[in-house]
């Protein structure tokens, strides 16, 4: 692919130097220590309020590693997925509406690279945020409670990470497809709920992209958890999503 | 496990108070700043989207506002120029400087003439330099390695032209932006592609540089394909007419990516970069480009449309929206790239063309209306030459040149008298004595001018809009 790992070089030095850099790593980074924080202080919050919610006892199990681990496998599939979707509206179209676009793809760039450059160094940067994130919940998690089910975190954090490939992927052809950052992340975040939607029937979740969240808590509760299907599933449809994308881009005037 | 250990109540309501207030006034600072900020300077330019993430979104609609959703427009800097000493260093084998400096004139170059003759010394040295260090590109490699303003390297004429448009349609949603656009333009010629707003010129230029496609018809670029290819884009170099760049990066951080594009690296890219960026003037401007003016990203665009010598160099309208200096410096570069490179240079100002093409075409409602040679565009349409004259009675002179062979038109003069457009100059001036003799008028006054062509295009375009 001509020109590929200029590209790439151009989008990481990009997401370094501008606002990117903040967005999805910071709520990664908020996830893992709130994660934490939340499951220890959780009994004491509620023991200061009486023990008690509009006259109901609330008695919580004591706080443990796990715990703490499903409350970030929690934050993950919600509060940054939805980041992801809102930030990643305008990952293609954003430069050709800007137009520096025009003046890149005028040079011996295939537009292959140049969409490709785009989703390889997200896809980078999210690896790595979430690496660090969970490293940093593992830790304050150790400080505040004890150390959990590493292997299962580990294992959960990477269906999740199969999860957001999935939705980046999504995000690179909705951006391909419609020319406004807004549209792209509305549909992206409509897309979103359904899967969720879709994640409630049980059949569907056992085979579709749906149940990989839920697959990575059961892990991390030590119950039995369907993941391969919707992990292969998961995957598949990326790869769908990208050659979408790569076609429908190779097609359209800049 | 550890015991969490209990809080208590004052400490936990002043927790929560804390909490509460830092979500409360980032609501408002989001609400506030949204409400004064223009749709414009807002991502996606949906404002009801950020205010309903903001308020139904607790903590994390604001901030994502706050940090996402704004869009920072940095103010232009001044305009920074070259300063006329110390001189800048020449590019790798550009040789020395030339012209004994002068008082520095705003622009960057001395006062009067002299300064602009050295200013336009320095953009040829530029131009010789990467064209001579790069001469296998377009032809015999040839060095600027002694004197100032070494003569261009002679350009490898082949016989295939360097654009060649057959029948060209363009079509968006029903209307034609371009309807039969053929034209030719020789290797190696400053080809003016010239008409009024709307003809079709920027479109033409886009699918040139393969961002678009006609809808029928044949566009080709160095007898390939236009934009077919990686190939053959990697032998053109593009300027639209509104160039945007990576705000985040400086100068020769852009020019550095757009070389390695190229496949260019190393000594080889960093000596063009230092040589494109004495051509654009910013070598000393270390600023990010975000904050470059009008005429500093002008010239950027030119230079990063120069990283990889090409042998097609497109340039849509790029003096449209400059001051004249400015603009005197765009046309400085395009004509000191003229006989090392094929320059195909769009515009609507029609003294730019006068100034540095050799060639023109003009264009109207997507069709070419006429191509030649400006002289010759000159001679072909309307005749070599017109008079103006004038006699103390234009009335009576005017009835007596009916019929006259060399007489192509008669028009009022804004002096009074007349305007003769002639085929045969010296027919006329041989006949005109004879012809006041015979009407018994006066001659006051004779001057020949030749037609410009502002006459010229005036004259095709509005008989076409009439």
């Amino acid at each position: 692919m001509s020109g590929l790992r200029t590209m790439l070089a151009k989008e990481l030095a990009e997401t370094v130097h501008t606002w990117r850099i903040w967005v999805l790593p910071g709520f990664l980074l908020f996830s893992g220590v709130s994660a934490a924080l939340v499951t220890y202080f959780m009994p004491a919050l509620l023991e200061s309020l009486g023990g008690e919610t509009a006259g109901i006892a609330i008695a919580l199990p004591d706080p443990t590693a796990a715990m703490a681990y499903t409350e970030y496998l929690g934050n993950l599939s919600e509060l940054v997925i939805l980041a992801l979707v809102i930030a990643y509206g305008g990952i293609v179209s954003s430069e050709l509406r800007s137009g520096t676009g025009a003046l890149t793809l005028a040079k011996p760039l295939s537009r292959t690279a140049f969409v490709t450059a785009k989703w390889l160094s997200q896809l980078c940067v999210i690896v790595l945020a979430t690496a660090l994130a969970t490293a940093v919940c593992v830790g304050v998690t150790a400080a505040l409670l004890s150390t959990g089910p590493l292997a299962a975190l580990a294992a959960a954090t990477g269906l999740w990470l199969a999860f957001a490939t999935l939705l980046l992927s999504l995000m690179v052809l909705l951006s391909v497809l419609l020319p406004a950052p807004a549209a792209a992340s509305g549909a992206g975040i409509g897309i979103y709920i359904a899967l969720i939607v879709i994640g409630q029937f049980g059949r569907l979740a056992d085979w579709s992209p749906s149940g990989l969240p839920s697959a990575g808590i059961a892990l991390l509760q030590g119950l039995p958890a369907v993941w391969v299907a919707p992990l292969i599933t998961s995957l598949a449809a990326s790869a769908v999503l990208m050659l979408a994308a790569l076609w429908f881009f190779a097609r359209r005037e800049i | 496990m550890t015991e969490a250990p209990p809080l208590d109540s004052v400490w936990l309501i002043a927790l929560l108070a804390v909490v509460v207030a830092v979500e409360l006034g980032l609501l408002i600072w989001a609400l506030v700043d949204l409400v004064r900020r223009p749709a414009t300077q807002i991502t996606g330019g949906n404002k009801i989207l950020w205010l309903l993430l903001s308020v139904f979104v607790q903590v994390l609609g604001p901030i994502l506002y706050l940090t996402v959703g704004r869009r920072r427009d940095v103010e232009p800097a001044e305009e920074v120029r070259r300063p006329s000493a110390p001189e800048p260093p020449p590019p790798p084998g550009a040789g020395s400087p030339s012209g004994a400096g002068g008082p520095a004139r705003p622009g960057g170059a001395p006062a009067g003439t002299g300064g602009h003759a050295q200013a336009a010394s320095h953009v040829t040295r530029a131009a010789a330099f990467l064209y001579g260090e790069a001469g296998d590109a377009v032809g015999e490699p040839r060095a600027a390695r002694d004197g100032d303003a070494p003569a261009p390297a002679p350009i490898r004429r082949l016989t295939t032209p360097a654009v060649e448009l057959a029948g060209v349609r363009k079509v968006f949603k029903g209307a034609a932006a371009l309807d039969g656009l053929t034209l030719s333009v020789p290797e190696g010629s400053v080809f003016g592609f010239l008409g009024p707003n709307g003809a079709g010129k920027t479109t033409t230029l886009r699918i040139l540089a393969g961002l678009a496609r006609p809808t029928s018809g044949d566009a080709r670029v160095l007898g390939h394909e236009a934009g077919a290819d990686g190939r053959t884009r990697a032998l053109i170099g593009y300027l639209p007419d509104v160039p945007a760049f990576y705000k985040w990066m400086n100068a020769a951080e852009y020019l550095r990516f757009s070389g390695r594009l190229f496949g260019l690296e190393g000594a080889r890219l960093e000596s063009r970069i230092a040589a494109l960026l004495e051509l654009a003037d910013l070598g000393r401007v270390t600023t990010r480009i975000g904050g470059y003016s009008r005429g500093m990203k002008q010239r950027l665009g030119i230079a990063q449309a120069l990283i990889n010598a090409p042998r097609l160099l497109l340039l849509d309208e790029p003096t449209s929206a400059l001051d004249p200096i400015g603009r005197r410096e765009v046309l400085d570069m395009v004509a000191a790239l003229r006989g090392r490179t094929t320059v195909f240079f769009s515009t609507h100002i029609l003294a730019d063309v006068e100034r540095v093409c050799d060639t023109v075409a003009i264009i109207d409602r997507g069709r070419v209306v006429e191509q030649a040679a400006i002289d010759e565009l000159r001679r072909r349409r309307h005749g070599l030459n017109r008079l103006v004259i004038d006699v103390d009675d234009p009335g009576r002179l005017a009835d007596a040149l009916v019929g006259q062979p060399w007489l192509r038109a008669v028009a009022p003069a804004e002096s009074g008298g007349l305007v003769l457009s002639v085929d045969d100059l010296a027919a006329a001036q041989r006949a005109l004595p004879h012809v006041l003799a015979a009407a018994g008028v006066a001659l006051e006054r004779l001057e020949t001018n030749e037609l410009s062509l502002e006459d010229v295009f005036v004259g095709l375009v509005g008989e076409r809009q009439a």
